[in-house]
């Protein structure tokens, strides 16, 4: 429990390192959230576009896909502040060989490797996120407060926020293989496009295969689709628990991979 | 002798381009995965309405034109162009373009044709199997003159994206930082040059404005030029356009590097 406490209180001072570090260059900090802000903005207009010319999506109404945007969109932020740079970072540590420096040190290497930084400028994408969720909510004639439906979304929201963490760590991990990955933020984006719409438009003759194989074997598609679902469509306990399962797992998976990258490891002389 | 030049930096540009054949091969595969599910999501918009007409696009044309706009972004896109321009401005690295008998900008321009070489060889494959996979959705392939204007408006589209991000890199001569200006105009272009759908599913003032810039040459133009959304003495005035707006970024890209040296001072490096 000790270790547990000396962890937390460490990723704590992470935190309020990065914070001063990113308020010494607040031009910078402002501008990135400006991005950030045109990109929801983006996102928004693209989803308003879309219902301008229907009323249901692969059967989402317009106030659950707004929902679902607004899952997507916090969910993101929270992978970008909390993990996304760190990752970025790992595949040039690789190439340089200064990875070395934090094998030496005495923490878990995961740890120190996908949680060191935090980029404060992304914080803001999640409550944004959370902002278009509640305004969706509000645009929902069926929906009413439910403080269990609540509680469970927070926990699969959680669960699915671990499931995308061990995917991107598997990603990153690749880097010891690949030795040049310059463009992981790219296989990132590429690679979360699979989440970012409802897992029911692979409902198609030719798509349900691909839509098996992202549910069942790699479950990228149930990061946003089942806390959405469980908020604002229909709470079915067997997706819950597998995604909480599924969570476990890939966890362990991506832990397994990750160690098997750094006993590939071979430091390029830092 | 000049030739010869760089046809060595297309040479080594190419190799090198080709030497982390996995990390290529990975992006390029995953480079499928949003095309799919755009195909997808269009196709629940629609409800597989075939008739549905949305900005006077059907859904088969509106699958083909995303399809395209892949293969303009193939030619249009410089990744890293302009970031590289300006690390090389405020890190002092640019003197070694001006140390050697060789033009910055004709260097890039030639690495990055090796570049595009490299990628379009590489994931001919991938691309010409989705294309095979999803030929269903081009009705009708274009005459010799449409086919034409295609090519010629993709070779423009390329030309505009290396010298406007160019440009965009060369503003380092001036400012301190233009990774944060460079991410609002990615942003902004991704959406205003018809990447996510084709821009006349926007309101008309909106439209009206937006086909007056250069970023619709991007990836909305050569796609609607192949699926004949752009015909007769509207294709000629577009192709027109296009050229004039490559010619002027090529002037102020000269422009910027020339009075962006007299203020250089290859501190670094």
């Amino acid at each position: 429990m000790g270790n547990v406490f000396r962890y937390v209180r460490l990723w704590f001072a992470f935190a309020r390192f990065a914070l001063l570090g990113e308020l010494a260059f607040r031009g910078n900090f402002i501008m990135k959230m400006l991005v950030e802000i045109l990109w929801l903005v983006i996102l928004l207009m693209f989803y308003r576009t879309i219902f301008a010319s229907t009323k249901l999506v692969a059967g989402w109404r317009q106030d659950q896909y707004l929902f679902f945007v607004g899952c997507y969109f916090a969910l993101e932020g929270l992978i970008e502040t909390l993990f996304l740079e760190n990752c970025q970072d790992f595949s040039n540590q690789v190439r340089t060989g200064n990875l070395d420096a934090s094998l030496l040190q005495p923490l878990d290497e995961q740890f120190l490797v996908s949680c060191r930084k935090i980029d404060w400028s992304t914080v803001p994408n999640f409550l944004m996120g959370a902002g278009v969720m509640i305004m969706s909510l509000a645009e929902n004639p069926e929906w009413r407060f439910n403080p269990w439906q609540l509680l469970i979304f927070v926990a699969v929201f959680f669960c699915a926020l671990l499931l995308a963490y061990s995917f991107l760590l598997i990603l990153t991990s690749s880097a010891v293989w690949m030795i040049r990955n310059q463009s992981l933020m790219e296989l990132w984006w590429l690679f979360s496009s699979l989440m970012r719409y409802p897992r029911e438009i692979f409902q198609s003759n030719w798509a349900w295969p691909i839509g098996w194989v992202f549910t069942f074997l790699l479950p990228v598609m149930l990061v946003i689709n089942v806390p959405a679902n469980v908020m604002v469509r229909t709470l079915e306990p067997e997706n819950v628990l597998f995604i909480a399962v599924a969570t476990v797992i890939m966890l362990g998976v991506s832990r397994w991979f990750f160690c098997r990258a750094l006993r590939r490891y071979r430091s390029a002389s830092s | 002798m000049r030739f010869r030049k760089y046809y060595k930096i297309f040479r080594v540009a190419l190799i090198e381009r080709l030497t982390y054949r996995s990390d290529f091969l990975l992006t390029s595969g995953l480079r499928l995965l949003p095309m799919v599910t755009t195909i997808l999501l269009w196709s629940a918009v629609y409800g597989l309405d075939y008739d549905k007409e949305i900005g006077n696009f059907r859904l088969t044309e509106m699958i083909a034109y995303l399809l395209l706009v892949h293969i303009s972004r193939m030619f249009s896109s410089m990744p890293g162009l302009a970031a590289g321009i300006a690390i090389d401005i405020r890190e002092g690295t640019l003197k070694k373009y001006l140390l050697q008998p060789i033009d910055m900008l004709g260097y890039l321009i030639t690495y990055r044709v090796a570049h595009k070489i490299a990628y379009i060889v590489t994931s001919f494959l991938p691309y010409a199997v989705l294309f095979f996979l999803c030929r269903d959705y081009f009705e009708r392939f274009p005459d010799a003159q449409t086919l034409a204007a295609y090519v010629v408006s993709l070779l423009l589209a390329y030309v505009i994206g290396f010298y406007f991000e160019a440009c965009i890199g060369m503003i380092g001569f001036w400012m301190l930082e233009v990774t944060s200006l460079l991410y609002i105009v990615n942003t902004l272009n991704f959406f205003i040059s018809g990447q996510m759908f084709p821009i006349d599913l926007l309101p008309r003032p909106a439209v009206r404005v937006l086909k007056l810039m250069p970023f619709q040459y991007m990836a909305y133009f050569p796609a609607a030029v192949f699926l004949g959304k752009i015909r007769g003495e509207a294709l000629w005035q577009g192709l027109l356009a296009e050229a004039a707006w490559a010619l002027g970024l090529f002037l102020l890209a000269r422009t910027l590097f020339h009075f962006g040296l007299r203020r250089y001072s290859a501190y670094g490096g």
